[in-house]
């Protein structure tokens, strides 16, 4: 029996693992792809969180589109962030989403700041619907990690 | 502005119910590997902080931690069980830190008041600003911030 060839490896050789604090470009727009908003979602969610079923089964709960848009975060053309911890946000609910919608979102880095042990990152979020309209929007602090030492 | 009210109070509290510096606080819960793993399919989040027990070992906590927003989504269906914020109305914003990990097999519960009532642009509601915490078993904050919350007026 002839032996399989090699699986290449999934990473380009060199091509970084993770984004660390040194890296992040400021001013970079990102943006993700999109998901449809399903009824599973909403009962996921409820199920998990404890959100009660509202009398509209199209309601998407407020928080849900938040919570996607950190795994959507994920699957842009960029290495993950080597997060340390997720320090805060502030966010504001612009407009309701239903069962249905597809939501995107879009994110860029303004402002960075180093610290002895990693860094701090705000990130500029904001996560809009089919018709481009913003239906949620923020601004998140993380703690990134520096890149190790040689 | 909300263009359209979504979450109606029929059963519970209207805007006109509310004082300032009125308090509630939650039932507990035990947030289990479960509800990590799940939110992590659910979510989308797989990042190795809520993952991979092994690499976690060497991190700052040691091993793995719920995701900050699993406990944001926990703490608003513990305070809906009570605060009529959350049981009837809908989110114009909030301003949240976490503190805090919440480690698997941690139990957490909410602490709320009422921290201001005002008018609100959209019709036939009123705006409500929520203090909250989230305590853990040993009466450590492990987040903490301020939500604002539509709730629907009485009819006239």
């Amino acid at each position: 029996m002839t032996p399989r060839p090699m699986r290449p490896p999934i990473q380009a050789p060199g091509a970084p693992s993770q984004i660390y604090f040194e890296d992040i470009e400021l001013a970079v727009p990102l943006e993700t792809p999109g998901m449809t908003l399903t009824e599973a979602h909403v009962a996921l969610f409820g199920g998990l969180a404890q959100i009660m079923a509202p009398r509209d089964p199209e309601f998407v709960p407020d928080l849900l589109p938040l919570c996607l848009s950190s795994g959507l975060g994920w699957r842009v053309p960029r290495p993950p962030l080597a997060v340390l911890a997720f320090m805060g946000f502030e966010w504001r609910f612009l407009l309701p989403l239903r069962v249905g919608d597809t939501i995107r979102s879009m994110s860029v880095t303004n402002t960075k700041r180093s610290l002895r042990e990693g860094g701090v990152v705000i990130e500029e979020r904001s996560i809009v619907n089919q018709r481009g309209e913003t239906a949620q929007s923020g601004k998140l602090t993380l703690l990134v990690a520096k890149r190790p030492k040689p | 502005m909300l263009s359209l009210p979504l979450v109606s109070s029929p059963d519970g509290a209207f805007f006109e119910d509310l004082k300032v510096g009125q308090e509630y606080t939650s039932p507990g819960r035990t947030v289990t590997e479960t509800d990590v793993v799940l939110f992590a399919g659910l979510s989308g989040d797989y990042n190795v902080l809520h993952t991979d027990a092994e690499h976690m070992k060497g991190s700052l906590f040691g091993e793995r931690i719920a995701h900050g927003l699993l406990g944001l989504a926990i703490q608003q269906g513990l305070a809906s069980r009570g605060e009529p914020t959350a049981a009837h109305g809908c989110f114009t914003g909030i301003k949240w830190k976490f503190k805090g990990p919440i480690r698997l097999g941690d139990t957490i519960h909410v602490r709320s008041r009422i921290a201001g009532l005002g008018d609100a642009t959209t019709p036939g509601h009123g705006l409500v600003t929520m203090e909250r915490q989230v305590i853990n078993q040993r009466g450590e904050v492990v987040q903490e911030g301020e939500t604002a919350h539509l709730l629907e007026r009485r009819k006239p």
